[in-house]
């Protein structure tokens, strides 16, 4: 089960969180919101990550998701009104405002986080080929997800070296901010310098050659990804209908 | 058609098209040394910046776009602010092809101009789409305006301004410093490097030996 | 094949005129700051392309100017490897076989025969037991002989090698020294800059010596380095060569001057026996 969930097409995944995300703001209920979460709690468990996934969630939303609450409470007004202290007011609506809002930002939150935990980046811009992302597109993401650890690792290097030097990073505020230009600044220059060989590098593997380019590493669209892709957009079609059909009743 | 491609690739030639990953790599970097740091300040959007000022609005654009999807992996929240960082790599850009980050006083001029075009268009979304909330403790003061009873306009864009302010100011004359640092052969080669070429270092680029 | 090039960039090189016969490992050496990166430039096309300045003369591959060709598809005719083996990954791959396969891939080769071509060079270049690491983790040695390999996956028949062990250690030049080896007896047409003598003295199969800017010696390696000329370039010579020049000086005569470790064990070994 976790295999056929990961296997799926990048493009259907993507649906298929948009569209379960996006409803939680349409259906009038805000149960709807908390059980897409509960539904993304479980995937997560199901393919293998789930206590990372919770964990993301976590730092992620959660004290966001809290703020929100609080002051969709507060500050929405309302009519019946429960408690009140010179502008704050918590009423019946602002209660049901502030849950409406908090699930529906939770359910599209924790869905996209999913996606892109069971989707690696390289599936990602595979697809986006595909969908017609010219290959320096690709080659920009790419490389730029590789660049950030490297330049993470070198930066702790600079660091290090910046403190036997007698650069202090514990301490006043100025002092700490004082030890932030010399860590980046080298790293910065250096960085931006390589680009001239790294173009160099680019040119001599033919990069810039005006042939449509091959590629090794490629996602396939199946049936099932298409037939799951127009069942989803079915039901969500059927979501919005549902919603205005209620409006006008 | 080919008129567009053309101007496409006029604009993202290979060496500013490598000034993508890298500047990427600088916001996320930057921010996380910050973080290390302990800094009030997040630091997040020297690459942007800088790569506006040296390849122009394009570059500086989509360098903002692709640092806030990457950053959106890990927190979705990042995706709406995308449009501040695409705000922030055109102004950058818009700015560097009048020169203002060649000398100090225009580079304060920068800085103040690039705090408010964050300034607004993060308020806003933080305003319209997280209701004023945002994952740090600004948010608290943020609450206390509005329990004062002012609007929710007011009140994220008072906080904002000064979270802004103080870091845009430090990103700029990084940004700054860093362009006055770079040997001019590498700025010869870019699209606005070579507005910031002092008279004295050779402007005739000159390759190694 | 044979390229020529005369070229007046003023200032980093001077009227040079080079032609370099096809399968011939011709060794390009000088001080530093002699010109021989710039000559190694202009030969692959980045300048004038890349680096900008005034650049006059031609390089002629066969016959052929190179001057409107595409510098991306130059790469099937051109190899270029230099020093800094750090910026030589393309870093937008995560395993060593899809970056060597990557300079196919932007020529628009048949996925298959990437594949097959990809595993030949890896079993080539010894490599097979790195095909699934991430280039990014290797150690500098390591990283220089991918980007040989990802070179030579796309087979040009001349390769413009600079400095390719600056930054290695011992074992790693050992490692890059084999494969210039390998590129020679499969025929390759070699331009290499290099520092260490005794090899050049041992591959090269003709040395030109850059000074200053100018060309001012062209030869064999028993030519160049059986010359006293060559230290008045700032130039080393391979310890074989010095030590014999050292021996005629102080008055021996001695028939030539070996400038490999062979011909001094020779020359030695003869010497002992007469």
């Amino acid at each position: 089960m976790a295999s056929r969930i990961r296997a799926l097409y990048p493009g259907t995944k993507l649906i298929i969180a948009l569209a379960i995300g996006i409803s939680a703001f349409i259906v009038p209920t805000y149960w709807f919101g908390f059980a897409a979460f509960g539904l993304a709690v479980i995937v997560a468990f199901v393919c293998g990550e789930g206590k990372a996934y919770l964990k993301l969630v976590r730092n992620s939303l959660l004290i966001l998701l809290i703020f929100m609450f609080v002051m969709r409470l507060l500050f929405s007004g309302g009519k019946t009104i429960y408690w009140q202290w010179g502008y704050m007011i918590i009423s019946a609506e602002s209660i049901a405002v502030s849950l409406a809002f908090v699930s529906g930002v939770l359910a599209l939150g924790s869905f996209l986080l999913l996606f892109f935990m069971l989707t690696p980046v390289k599936d990602i811009t595979a697809a986006l080929s595909n969908a017609g992302l010219p290959p320096s597109g690709t080659y920009v993401v790419l490389s730029a997800i590789q660049m950030i650890p490297e330049m993470r690792k070198q930066s702790a290097t600079i660091m290090d070296a910046q403190k036997t030097r007698g650069v202090e990073t514990e301490g006043k505020l100025f002092t700490r901010i004082k030890a932030f230009v010399p860590t980046l600044g080298p790293l910065i220059l250096s960085s931006i310098a390589s680009t001239e060989e790294r173009v160099i590098t680019l040119e001599s593997r033919g990069f810039t050659a005006p042939v449509p380019k091959t590629r090794l590493y490629v996602v396939t669209k199946r049936r099932v990804d298409t037939t799951i892709e127009i069942i989803v957009i079915v039901a969500f079609v059927a979501v919005i209908a549902g919603r205005i059909a209620l409006s006008l009743l | 058609m080919s008129r567009f491609t053309d101007y496409v690739k006029k604009e993202f030639p290979l060496l500013a098209l490598l000034l993508i990953p890298v500047c990427i790599a600088i916001n996320i970097v930057g921010f996380q040394l910050s973080q290390l740091l302990r800094l009030p300040i997040f630091l997040d959007s020297i690459g942007t910046i800088l790569a506006g000022a040296i390849g122009g609005p394009w570059i500086g654009a989509v360098t903002g776009l692709l640092t806030n999807c990457i950053n959106g992996i890990f927190n979705p929240v990042y995706f709406p602010y995308a449009l501040t960082s695409i705000g922030l790599g055109i102004t950058a850009g818009l700015l560097s092809r009048k020169g203002y980050f060649g000398k100090i006083w225009k580079v304060a001029v920068a800085a103040i101009i690039i705090s408010l075009v964050s300034t607004i268009i993060s308020g806003f979304i933080t305003a319209m789409v997280f209701g004023g909330a945002t994952g740090n403790p600004a948010s608290v003061i943020t609450a206390t305006l509005l329990a004062a009873g002012n609007n929710i306009f007011t009140s994220v864009f008072s906080v904002q301004i000064f979270q802004e302010l103080g870091d845009k100011v430090l990103s700029v004359l990084i940004v700054f410093f860093i362009i006055k640092a770079m040997p001019s052969r590498y700025l010869s080669k870019t699209k606005y490097g070579p507005l910031y070429i002092s008279e004295s270092k050779n402007k005739r680029a000159r390759a190694t030996v | 094949m044979s390229f020529t090039y005369a070229t007046a960039k003023d200032s980093s090189v001077r009227d040079i005129d080079l032609t370099i016969e096809q399968g011939e490992l011709c060794a390009l050496v000088g001080a530093n700051g002699s010109g021989k990166t710039t000559v190694c430039n202009i030969i692959r096309g980045f300048i004038p392309r890349f680096h900008t300045g005034e650049m006059s003369g031609q390089v002629l591959i066969n016959g052929e100017d190179i001057k409107e060709t595409n510098l991306g598809l130059l790469a099937l005719q051109i190899g270029f490897v230099f020093q800094n083996p750090f910026v030589q990954i393309s870093g937008s791959k995560d395993t060593v076989f899809e970056e060597v396969a990557f300079g196919l891939e932007n020529l628009g080769v048949d996925v298959d025969i990437i594949r097959s071509r990809v595993e030949e060079t890896l079993e080539l270049i010894g490599i097979q037991h790195l095909r699934d690491s991430n280039p990014f983790d290797l150690s500098g040695g390591q990283k220089q002989r991918v980007a040989f390999a990802s070179i030579l996956a796309m087979d040009p028949p001349i390769f413009v090698i600079d400095e390719p062990t600056s930054q290695l250690d011992p074992q790693g030049t050992e490692d890059i020294f084999e494969i210039i080896k390998l590129l020679k007896n499969n025929g390759k047409t070699i331009l290499l800059v290099e520092h260490k003598m005794e090899l050049i003295a041992e591959y090269a199969d003709h040395v030109v010596v850059l000074d200053d800017g100018a060309l001012v010696m062209s030869g064999t390696t028993s030519e160049v380095f059986g010359s006293p000329e060559l230290a008045t370039h700032r130039v080393a010579y391979p310890q074989y060569a010095e030590a014999a020049l050292g021996v005629r000086e102080s008055g021996v005569p001695l028939a030539r001057i070996a400038v490999t470790r062979e011909e001094a064990l020779a020359d030695l070994t003869e010497a002992m026996h007469s």
